[in-house]
Parts: structure tokens; sequence; C-alpha cells
């Protein structure tokens, strides 16, 4: 094993945990504020890297253009999807919620089965970004190094965006005490529409960023989703910087057991998890009594 | 519901089930729905364990079902041609996997529970669909065999049937003992109230864990039936989404009652063969239906049988 394979695998972890980061971000907003789990997050990235297929493929063959519009459609998407769905069943025990995402991913799946057919459909990478990049020691594609670019900046205009604004401030209160902050007179059934499409829309990005990774299929989200929860786990649920450091730790770990065995490598991150619970049940940010 | 007693509304309607579960096979489409309906009957009732008398929303009891079919499935395959040792062995495997899943997880409550559970369930995914050597990988366990059980013939269609029917009937008076006994009222007590019953004197993780290796011990033995059933262990059996239709078949009957998941997998069995008949995308007609099921009806079936048809299940 030569160093630089090394390299080029921490990079690759990198760009991995990046994609598990944008997508465990919206998992864990959604999470904080709604206190479920959305089971149809996989399959609203699937939704994504497919909205961006459509518009590259048959539409305006930029992938720019895709990577604008992809996730803004599915933020209006998803929030729509709150506001006239899931706002219905907010009074229920968080089971229901949970079970109709359930039932919300098989439908958004088979559609996409439906339309694009059952194998997939394989996703060039934009010619700008074509071609590898000399990083003085190897050579990096540079899509790769783009990735990390716009998820760093990604999960960083995420954070500020929480933790500075005012906006930011209502959904953190939001999550702690959603009925107290509807008691000082602000609208939270809006915030709540708000922080489900943010969340979609983040799904959606990591969708169409993660569409020149690989061909796009409408069941690449199923799998993904549970490496997710790995994600969300071990930063700690409704985390922010959990998810970050998670997310990396979880691409990194990957990544890692590529190099050593590679038929081990995602069973890896769950004997991790394993044992990251034994150690700290909450994870790494995690509240006591935090939606328990 | 009393222990002595039956009332003569119930008798009527459990000789009506039985008698409709032993004819059955001879009106549905074919005799293996009807043995898969039991086997996901048997499931959904072991689930209702966990979710709706211990109030554990697990999504990982695939790994138990998936545990169990592959253990048994090996064990037909490779070790011993039996029914009993593959069975058994198929439990062992999915409690073993229940007490170490629930030793980790039954201190996790609410959402943590579901997302833990989840994910050491698809470990189990991964590791069958890596270890192809063993468990085949992709395609499956293929080429199972199904041997005869003592003067049983259980490569008939027919007596396999009877044989689950009988089987899975005894399984229902067990959980049923089970949640009727002093366990079974603990159980539910730290569901209504976890601090009550801790102040009480309870051990209350310690139930949760038992009620989890039971539910796990029930899960696997379907697995195990599944395996008989299509001579054939599917990689599927082990992903979450099979975690989910469990899930799914329990809500909609009805959970915490036992029946209600049972006559949920039925409805959903069946419902999604008759979709599957007529359209290639019943996945999306079939999430759809979850969908207005959760938004229209929350009982589930159980729930609507007591209050429109005032029965007393």
């Amino acid at each position: 094993m030569n160093i630089q394979f090394v390299v080029m695998q921490l990079f690759n972890g990198l760009i991995l945990g990046s994609i598990y980061v944008i997508l465990s971000l919206g998992l864990t907003i959604i999470f904080g504020m709604l206190g479920i789990i959305n089971f149809a997050h996989g399959a609203f990235y699937m939704f994504g890297a497919f909205v961006a297929y459509t518009i590259v493929a048959y539409l305006i063959p930029n992938f720019w253009v895709a990577l604008i519009v992809g996730p803004i459609a599915m933020a209006v998407f998803g929030a729509a999807c709150e506001a006239f769905l899931l706002r219905r069943l907010y009074n229920l025990p968080p089971l229901y919620v949970m079970l109709f995402t359930f039932g919300l991913m098989l439908v958004l799946q088979d559609f996409i089965r439906m339309v694009f057919g059952a194998a997939g459909v394989p996703f060039k990478t934009p010619t700008s970004l074509d071609g590898s990049i000399n990083l003085g020691f190897m050579f990096y594609p540079k899509y790769r190094i783009f990735l990390i670019v716009i998820t760093s900046i990604c999960s960083l205009g995420v954070w500020l965006f929480l933790s500075k604004t005012k906006l930011g401030a209502i959904i953190r209160a939001g999550t702690d005490n959603s009925t107290m902050v509807d008691a000082l007179g602000i609208n939270i059934s809006r915030i709540f529409t708000f922080v489900f499409g943010m969340g979609i829309g983040l799904a959606g990005l990591a969708g169409v960023l993660a569409a020149p990774l690989q061909n796009v299929s409408h069941l690449m989200g199923v799998d993904f989703l549970v490496d997710c929860f790995v994600v969300v786990v071990v930063g700690g649920m409704g985390s922010i910087s959990g998810s970050i450091v998670g997310g990396l730790i979880v691409g990194e770990i990957i990544a890692f057991g590529v190099m050593v065995w590679p038929p081990m490598a995602h069973t890896l991150i769950y004997i991790f998890m394993a044992a990251f619970l034994l150690i700290r049940p909450r994870g790494l940010f995690g509240r006591e009594a935090f939606h328990e | 519901m009393n222990k002595g007693v039956w009332s003569k509304q119930k008798v009527i309607l459990v000789s009506g089930a039985l008698l409709l579960a032993i004819i059955f096979p001879l009106v549905a489409p074919y005799v293996a729905l009807a043995s898969e309906i039991l086997i996901f009957a048997l499931f959904a009732m072991a689930f209702d364990l966990t979710l709706g008398y211990a109030g554990m929303l697990s999504f990982g009891h695939a790994a138990f079902f998936g545990l169990g079919a592959y253990t048994a499935g090996i064990i037909l395959k490779n070790l011993y041609p039996s029914v009993p040792l593959a069975l058994l062995g198929g439990v062992i495997a999915s409690s073993l996997a229940g007490f170490i899943i629930g030793f980790l997880t039954v201190r996790r409550r609410g959402i943590y529970f579901t997302m833990v559970t989840l994910a050491f369930a698809q470990m189990f995914y991964f590791i069958a669909f890596k270890w192809t050597s063993l468990t085949g990988g992709d395609d499956g366990l293929q080429r199972v065999p199904r041997p005869s059980l003592g003067p049983l013939d259980l490569k008939s269609q027919i007596v396999f049937y009877y044989f689950l029917l009988f089987s899975v009937i005894i399984c229902a008076i067990v959980l049923l003992r089970i949640v009727n006994s002093p366990f079974g009222k603990t159980l539910q007590a730290q569901r209504e109230n976890r601090n009550r019953a801790m102040s009480i004197g309870y051990n209350v993780d310690r139930f949760k864990l038992r009620a989890f290796i039971l539910s796990a011990f029930f899960s696997g033995l379907a697995g195990g039936f599944y395996t008989l059933l299509l001579n054939f262990v599917p990689l599927n059996s082990l992903h979450w989404t099979n975690s989910g239709e469990v899930v799914v078949m329990t809500i909609t009957g009805g959970m915490g009652t036992l029946f209600g998941p049972m006559l949920g997998a039925v409805c959903i069995i069946l419902l999604r063969d008759i979709i599957s008949n007529f359209t290639e995308s019943w996945t999306f007609i079939m999430g759809i239906l979850f969908m207005a099921a959760v938004l229209g009806f929350r009982g589930g079936i159980i729930g609507i049988l007591r209050n429109k048809l005032k029965l007393s299940i």
C-alpha cells in the first residue's frame, strides 16, 4: 500500500463524507424541528439527482443550471409536501408521520422507476470540471475537488444561518420548544414549512452533487439514507456540528475500510456505531432528553 | 381481556377466523400465497410485542426475520436437512441477535431507538450481501431443500400450509399468554407511564429487553418458515424496507392487539398480490395506500371493526 493510495482514499472519504454531511444536515434539522425521522429523505436525494438529470438531458444542457434549479425545485417540492400533507399529522404520535414518510419514499422511488426505468441512467461530469488536477503529489479529479469546496461552503452556510441569523434563532428555539415559540407570536407552522423545505432542498443538492459520481438510479437513496442515520446517531441527533463531524468520520471510515478489507467497508461503520454508542450513548453532540 | 370466560361474540369470531384459515388455501389464488400470509401474520404479531405492547418502534426487525431465514437455510442446505433443526437454529440466531441489539439499544428511547435498530439491521444486510460464499450475496441463498417432517410430506404445498397453520396457532396462543401474563401487563404499564413503573420498582429496561428478545425469537421463527416456503432466501428479507413493511402491517391492522397486526398482514399481502396482477408499479399504489391510511384511519383495521361494527375484539 503506497502513500499516494492512502492519501487518495482519504480524499475519497472526504468526498463521501461531504455528501453525507449535506444529507444529514437536512435530516437532522427536520428531526430537531419536527421530531420525526424523514424516511423519504433518501428518496428526495434520489429525486434531486433525477431533476438534475432531466434538466441536463432534456431541457438546458448545463450542469450549473441544474445545480441551482435542482435544489430550489426540491425545496419547493418539500415545502409543498409539508404544507399540504405532513401538516395534517402533527397532532398524532410521531410514529404516524414516519410511516407517512415511509409511504412517500415508496411512491417517489416507484415513480422514478416508472419514468426512467429500473436500470438507472448515466450522468456525465460537467465538461468544465472534467479531467484531473495536479495537486503536486498526485492527480485528483477536478469534480471531486469542486465537491469538497462546495460542500464546505454549504455546511458553513447552514451553520452560520442557524447560529447567526434571527430566523436561525427562531428555528433553534422551535427545536427546543415549538409550542413556546408559537405562543410568543411567531407563526411556527410557517417555520415548519420552511425548515422542511430547507432540509429537502439540501437533500436535493446532495443528489445533484452526487449524480456525476455514479449512475443515477431509483434506488440510490435507500441504503444511503441508512448511512446517514449512522452519521446522525454518531454525531448526536438534532446537532448541526454533529452532522458535520459525524459525516466526515463515517466517510473516512468507509474509505479506510476500502483500503483494508473492501467487502467489510460498509459493515465497519455499523460496528463503529455500536462501539461508539457504548462510550457515548447520545453521540458526539447529542443532548439529554431531546425528543426521547 | 379476561382470561377465564370468553364472550359469546369472541368465541364466534375466533372459530370463524379458524374456519376461514382452514378453508383459505382452497379459495386463495394459490396455496403459497396463503402460506406467505400466515408467515407474515406471525412476523407482525411478533413485532407487535415490541411496538404495541412494549411501545418501542423498532425498524430493525428485518434483521431477526432475515437472520432466522438465513440460518435455517444454511442449516438445511449445508449442514443437515431437518426442519426442526433448521427452525431451532434460526430462532437461536435471531434471539441471540435480539439480545445483542437489544442490549445496546433498549435504553435509547423514542426515535433514537428506531434509528439505532435500523442501522444495526442494515449491518446484517451488508454482511449477507458481501459474504457471498455463505449467503449467495445478491442472488440470495438458492436451492434450499424442504425435507419431510416425520410422516408429514412438507413438499406438498397444502400439507405445508396446514403445518404452518398449526405452528402459527401455537405461536399465537403463546404470544397471547405472554401479553396477558404479569410480564405482559408490566410491559404495558411501562409503555403507558415509564416513571411510574420504575417507581413501583420494576426494572423497566430489563423488561423491555426481554420483550425485544421474545419478539426477535418469533420473528426468527417466521423467517425460518419463510425459507421453507420459498426454498430460497432472498437478500431482501434482511433489508430495512422489510422492517418497514412489518411496521406498516402492524399499524394498518391496529397495534397492541396481536390480532390486528395479523389482519394487517392478511390485508396487505392479499392487496399486494391483487394489485401486482394488474400493474408492475404496485409499490407506487401501496405507497399511496399507506399514506392514505395514515391520513384517513388511524385505529387500524381493528379500530374500524371495534367502532363501526361494535365488535369486542
